[in-house]
């Protein structure tokens, strides 16, 4: 599904991925860890499209597409979802026409019929039940004023809406209560389909207690230094980074 | 109109003095003499007076435009159909070119003590009724530009509510702009008062057909007596090449409460002034506006309001959306006298510009001479937030799209303003147009 070779990118002048590979296949949860300033933002940004990245080298790709060439749109419209660490409000941006836009546009490059308002309705208020979200969100602008945990459930609320091959979890665990966080992690655990692939990246071990990984990687200096199961996540939460970034120090 | 331009704006009064409206009354002569006065007076203003800082005269003074004398009474109802808002149900008022115009408008049943007129119907008819209204808010003393309108006053629209009339439907008043072969002037005169307690609701929209050369120099005066109400929603969407000048003078007795929302579409040249005066304790003027400024448009604004009694409130909320090569003015000014204190005064200017060459020049203003106080200002101008934009496509929206998503969001604010959903709706629809073939530099 999604294929990352050689990836090297820079912010400015400073390189920040150095040569990044990642092989992720169809329903396979993905674990990437690290310390911070490893490039673990920037690896979920330079997949999302972000600006301000530069991509030296490697390639990205996604269902036999090359990612990199293609506008962020297009690729959240090719089923790439990006959960952001820290979702942007949108004053006076009603977030039911956004959501429909967002939809509908999602839809629509996927060959499907754009939802007529009564199917959408319905079709919204079943997926806020799965986030414990309610509907008044609907009124509201986009995130805008929302607290915290508001403003993460909003993020996987529009993943179940959008319904997306591959997406990237961005620390979506930071700044959650483990009541959020739960909640949170029901959601996204909700989505997991055999036709569904995730990417979950985290500084800490806690999230993966709720959203169980097939692979964890340990990125460290723009590098995924070590690849194992899920056990590896909990030899690092005992250990801290310390312990990989050295032995791969001395390998 | 080629050549030199005329000297002065004097050329715009051709009415010939034997048959304009209500050429017989005396008190009415007097005061188009001395706006004629005033008129020759003012001259043409120079950059150097404040008032006319950052707006030149060149281009208005170079058109040559003769005040409109004509009715035209070609046109039907058919013709102006696409300009209707069926859904508004309003008392309508039709006018073209300055003139009220009965077999386009739909008054319908007015409740007692509600009276629409013409201005011109109503000098000929009952002209006591005016003695006091005209100049009565705007004063003696103009401007030039309302000044001009005095002087060749001709017709308008006369709203009077009677003490504690209700109108649950709202006034729609269509001032339509046709082309004429010579460029035209229209200058309507509205006359709008709402005795104590008494509610209405006024809808006013400059509208044009075709892209026609015209201009448009309305004044309006308001006056809201003891507890009465008045939502006002004025759409400016003149024709592309039109130049638009207002003059608003609103006067507030005690307890009265006025909503203002000023759209600024249309026009290649437009400028509003509203001044407000406060008579009357515990009253609320709330005035916002929403301003497009595209390509080699301008849109200058000048908000004047006058706390000279104590205990009123007033919001000044106005925001802009520049892009091409448009330029705006707001020069906003609170006047907070030495007596009036427990004043509540907010005003806002805030800009979105999205492109590089678009400019404004922004400059809220507090004179605050009493102590006891709660005013504030603030003016922003920035672009589209990069980060704002990213989300959106993130979610598969294109760029145009997110970017016209976030400007209608930052439009919101005002057109949520609006009283009714038709006319948020055909001004969304509108701004949505207009930013959709906006250029980005």
């Amino acid at each position: 599904m999604l294929s990352v070779k050689g990836l090297r990118a820079n912010v400015g002048e400073n390189e920040i991925l150095k040569g990044l590979d990642l092989e992720v296949g169809p329903g396979e949860v993905h674990a990437i860890m690290g310390p911070n300033g490893s490039g673990k933002s920037t690896l979920a940004h330079v997949l999302s499209g972000r600006e301000g990245y530069e991509v030296t080298a490697g390639s990205v790709t996604f269902e036999g597409q090359d990612l990199l060439a293609l506008e962020p749109e297009e690729r959240a419209q090719r089923g790439l979802f990006l959960a952001f660490q820290y979702p942007v409000e949108l004053p006076g941006v009603n977030n039911t026409y956004f959501l429909k836009a967002a939809l509908n546009s999602v839809r629509k490059s996927r060959g499907e019929d754009e939802l007529d308002a009564v199917s959408f309705l319905r079709l919204i208020k079943e997926k806020l039940k799965i986030l414990h979200l309610d509907d008044s969100l609907l009124k509201r602008s986009v995130n805008a004023g929302f607290s915290g945990g508001e403003k993460k459930r909003n993020e996987i609320f529009q993943m179940a809406l959008l319904e997306p091959k591959l997406a990237i979890l961005d620390e979506t665990d930071s700044g959650l209560d483990i009541d959020a966080l739960r909640v949170v992690a029901d959601g996204v655990n909700a989505l997991r389909s055999p036709e569904r692939s995730m990417i979950v990246v985290t500084h800490y071990q806690r999230l993966l207690d709720y959203i169980e990984p097939d692979h964890v990687h340990v990125l460290a200096k723009g590098r995924i230094i070590r690849s194992g199961g899920k056990e590896l996540a909990l030899e690092l939460e005992e250990k801290g980074y310390g312990w990989v970034v050295e032995e791969e120090r001395a390998a | 109109m080629n050549g030199t331009a005329p000297a002065s704006f004097e050329t715009w009064l051709t009415a010939r003095p034997d048959d304009r409206t209500g050429a017989g009354l005396d008190w009415l002569e007097a005061r188009r003499r001395s706006a004629l006065d005033q008129v020759r007076e003012h001259g043409v203003p120079s950059a150097k007076q404040e008032a006319w800082r950052y707006t030149s005269l060149k281009r208005l003074l170079e058109q040559g435009f003769a005040q409109v004398d004509d009715t035209v009474t070609a046109l039907r109802l058919d013709d102006i159909e696409e300009l209707l808002i069926p859904e508004l149900d309003s008392h309508r008022v039709v006018m073209v070119n300055g003139r009220y115009t009965p077999s386009l408008s739909a008054l319908g049943d007015l409740p007692h003590g509600v009276r629409v007129t013409g201005l011109r119907a109503l000098l000929a008819n009952d002209p006591d009724a005016l003695r006091e209204r005209i100049n009565g808010v705007a004063g003696e003393r103009q401007p030039l530009f309302a000044a001009l309108n005095t002087a060749g006053l001709d017709d308008g629209l006369v709203v009077l509510l009677d003490r504690g009339a209700v109108l649950e439907r709202p006034i729609e008043l269509i001032h339509l702009s046709v082309g004429m072969d010579e460029p035209r002037v229209a200058q309507p005169r509205h006359l709008v008062a709402i005795e104590a307690g008494a509610q209405a609701t006024l809808v006013e929209r400059y509208v044009s057909l075709g892209a026609s050369l015209y201009c448009t120099n309305s004044v309006l005066e308001l006056s809201l007596g003891r507890d009465a109400v008045l939502k006002h929603d004025r759409i400016q969407e003149e024709s592309p090449n039109a130049f638009h000048i207002t003059g608003l003078y609103l006067s507030q007795e005690e307890n009265s409460r006025y909503q203002g929302t000023n759209i600024g579409l249309g026009g290649a040249w437009a400028r509003t002034d509203l001044f407000t005066r406060f008579q009357g304790e515990h009253a609320e003027c709330d005035l916002l506006g929403l301003y497009l400024a595209g390509d080699r448009q301008l849109m200058d604004y000048h908000i004047d309001v006058h706390h000279a009694v104590p205990s009123c409130t007033s919001r000044e909320t106005f925001k802009g959306i520049l892009y091409g090569k448009g330029r705006a003015v707001f020069d906003g000014r609170v006047v907070v006298a030495k007596n009036a204190q427990k004043t509540d005064a907010a005003m806002s200017n805030k800009n979105l510009m999205l492109s590089e060459n678009a400019e404004i020049d922004t400059k809220p203003q507090l004179e605050i001479n009493a102590d006891d106080v709660k005013c504030s200002h603030g003016t922003t101008v920035g672009q589209i937030q990069p980060e704002m934009l990213f989300y959106l496509r993130s979610r598969g929206l294109s760029a145009p799209i997110a970017r016209r998503m976030l400007c209608m969001g930052f439009a919101g604010e005002v057109i949520d303003a609006l009283h009714a959903d038709a006319l948020r709706e055909r001004v969304s629809e509108q701004v949505g147009q207009r930013l959709e073939s906006a250029p980005l530099t």
